[in-house]
């Protein structure tokens, strides 16, 4: 006999039901927020007008939803490579200070009155750029590399040590900002940057910045290194199933070692693009939580590097539209990480309902068919 | 007695006591930990957990002006929020690193949006009563140890209490038993009759309402207010003491008070007056955790076999 839901062995792993259990998902997410902003006095589709119109559909809002998405796709992209390939990297806010720092660092050293600036003149922006993104990368990598290290040599747990090497990393970052690379004056913050070193914006009347454009490249060429390069290859089936790996002859440490570099990198490169393009100069607190929004993307992306970009977008317009829906409606901007974090556990909790398949037509089908169905069978 | 050596034996009274009041909470955490590892589940979500039981506890403080309901709030709703873990962890079978963080970032928009509600109301003070510290007669006034050991706060001394009754509950009853074997080997724990459905439900719930407990710690017996940045990482501390202290209750109270100490060096060293920047110090306690956890000393942790791998029965 057949039944309205049953249960099946594997889980329905087809487009359709993938993208019907995500978008079920959002709703769910959407209308338990959407209950919050009736407890404000707001109408939901007043205040869900307000989280999106100022992103999507002003200039201006625009500008500040592309400047946002830049870290996030970064940070984003370093947590697909690092979690396809085994290793649960989670120090991204770590990795985003120290990217920021050696940035910072270099454009002070560079500027007409730095200690190298002052001997050799300005850099051409180019020559700059390559050296900050080479610094910054390399810095980032072996933040993040050492870890990976001591997971192979020591058995250590990555998940804990990169949780703790966040906090290493801000305490190391107030420690530069209120001491040796402070600016007089009475925030702990480094000087303004020169504007040479800036990175130039993109559209005309808003604060949009060519950071967007380093974060597409980098999501083609990690779409690139996991798709279509053999390193990519046994990086996969390292995270896959690393005994397997090691059976056919992949040095599974040397590749955690080199996913984490990877993704160490991509993490700083984040910070980069904050300083050099949104920021101009080094500030305590400059991470905010983005280390751990940018994995929210990476998951909201479902791992999927190509995916990255505009999810990054949605996820940092939705940051904007936030504060305008403050503003506007006065709802708390916080209530937009309910709905952000309800989203990816819904979308987790939601993929169990795959498991089970349902027959609405037990309803109406007259029960001969049915048990003329189950004789044929 | 010599001005120096006053000092030197100020110093040592106000850093030891302080290693011991900062190692509460995080101790707290990390034992009801303990009892979610054991079973198999790594509940990354008890950073969370603090932060609602933190606010938990500052409002039902609040409001009822009375210091023990703001402790059965915090408990309640840590065991209200883990209920959810528990179900993702367990019958869900969600990846339990990225449910747990993914709950961090709920939490904190969750506590921020209530809080912000709270202080919109008149009614609520900006700080709580606190839990006074319990001179007991006699042992209080000994030399050094006196103040140390016997000026703590009863939470601190019911804290230490539970560290004993979890280190019995894990390795001496029926129900410790059949949770290390969850969380060894599930499957032969099954068919010996255990249900590891109930036995990891029974730890998420557990390590929950320790953690709300915890930052009840937090609110009623260390600063007596409620900010969005109160834990800090602390519950994060708590995974890695956990570790430090190898699955073992007792083990973990020494390694609480490890961290303690290097917590509250840097405010005996702020008090000093040292040349180095406090910032640093700061990050001692961080870089300690690390290295001990990170298996470089005293080889590698041996964890429960089972650990972040969700069961299936068949």
């Amino acid at each position: 006999m057949a039944r309205f839901i049953e249960r099946r062995l594997e889980p329905a792993d087809s487009p359709l039901a993938i993208i019907a259990s995500t978008a079920a998902a959002f709703l769910a997410a959407m209308l338990i927020t959407a209950f919050l902003f009736r407890s404000y006095g707001a109408s939901p589709l007043q205040a869900y007008f307000a989280l999106f119109h100022e992103p999507f559909a002003t200039l201006r809002g625009f500008g500040y939803a592309l400047v946002r998405a830049s870290p996030l796709g970064l940070i984003a992209l370093g947590t697909i490579v690092s979690w396809r390939s085994g290793f649960s990297y989670l120090g991204f806010e770590g990795c985003f200070v120290i990217g920021a720092t050696a940035t910072a660092w270099l454009a002070l050293l560079t500027a007409p009155g730095g200690r190298i600036g002052s001997r050799i003149g300005p850099l051409p922006f180019v020559l700059f750029l390559a050296l900050a993104i080479l610094l910054g990368f390399a810095a980032g990598g072996a933040w993040a590399g050492w870890v990976a290290l001591v997971r192979a040599r020591f058995g250590g747990n990555e998940v804990l040590i990169s949780l703790m090497s966040n906090y290493v990393a801000i305490f190391f970052l107030q420690y530069l900002v209120s001491g040796p690379l402070r600016a007089p004056g009475s925030l702990p913050e480094t000087p303004l940057l020169p504007r040479a070193t800036w990175l130039p914006f993109i559209l005309r009347g808003t604060r949009a910045h060519a950071g967007i454009l380093i974060a597409i490249a980098a999501a083609g060429l990690v779409w690139m290194l996991l798709q279509k390069m053999p390193l990519g290859y046994e990086l996969i089936v390292t995270g896959f199933n690393p005994s397997a790996a090691r059976y056919a002859g992949i040095d599974v440490g040397r590749r955690l070692a080199i996913a984490a570099f990877f993704a160490g990198g991509l993490g700083a490169l984040a910070g980069l693009v904050e300083v050099l393009g949104s920021q101009h100069r080094l500030m305590d607190g400059i991470s905010g939580g983005v280390g751990f929004a940018g994995i929210i993307v990476a998951l909201l992306a479902r791992l999927n590097p190509l995916a990255v970009i505009p999810t990054a977008l949605l996820y940092g317009g939705m940051s904007v539209g936030a504060d305008a829906m403050q503003r506007r409606v006065s709802i708390p901007s916080s209530i937009t990480f309910i709905l952000q974090s309800l989203a990816v556990l819904f979308v987790l909790a939601f993929d169990a309902l795959r498991y089970y398949k349902i027959t609405p037509s037990v309803f109406w089908r007259r029960a001969p068919e049915v048990a003329a169905e189950q004789v044929s069978k | 007695m010599k001005a120096t050596s006053f000092l030197a034996s100020a110093f040592v009274v106000t850093w030891l006591s302080a290693s011991l009041r900062l190692a509460g909470p995080v101790l707290l955490a990390a034992l009801g930990e303990t009892f979610a590892e054991r079973s198999g589940v790594l509940n990354v979500g008890i950073e969370g957990t603090m932060l609602l039981g933190a606010l938990a506890s500052f409002l039902a403080a609040a409001y009822t002006g009375m210091i023990w309901i703001g402790v059965l709030a915090a408990v309640l709703v840590g065991i209200a929020a883990n209920l959810f873990l528990a179900w993702m962890y367990v019958s869900v079978r969600a990846s339990q690193v990225v449910a747990g963080l993914v709950f961090n970032v709920l939490a904190i928009g969750v506590a921020s949006t209530v809080y912000r509600r709270a202080i919109g109301n008149s009614a609520v003070p900006e700080s709580v009563a606190m839990f006074p510290p319990v001179h007991i007669p006699f042992l209080s006034s000994l030399p050094l140890l006196g103040p140390v050991l016997f000026g703590q706060t009863f939470l601190f001394y019911l804290t230490l209490l539970l560290a004993f009754v979890a280190h019995f509950v894990l390795f001496r009853t029926n129900f410790g038993l059949a949770l290390r074997a969850s969380g060894e080997n599930p499957a032969a724990a099954d068919s010996a009759g255990v249900s590891v459905y109930r036995m990891r439900y029974a730890g998420t719930l557990i390590s929950g309402a320790a953690a709300g407990m915890a930052g009840g710690y937090l609110v009623l017996a260390q600063v007596g207010f409620f900010r969005e940045n109160i834990v800090s990482g602390q519950g994060f501390i708590a995974l890695g003491i956990v570790i430090f202290g190898r699955w073992n209750p007792l083990k973990a109270a020494v390694a609480a008070m490890v961290f303690g100490a290097c917590d509250a060096l840097q405010l005996s060293l702020q008090i000093l007056g040292t040349g180095v920047p406090p910032q640093l110090l700061l990050a001692l306690p961080y870089i300690v955790t690390i290295l001990a956890i990170s298996g470089v000393f005293g080889g590698k942790a041996i964890q429960p076999a089972a650990l972040m791998t969700p069961y299936v029965k068949d």
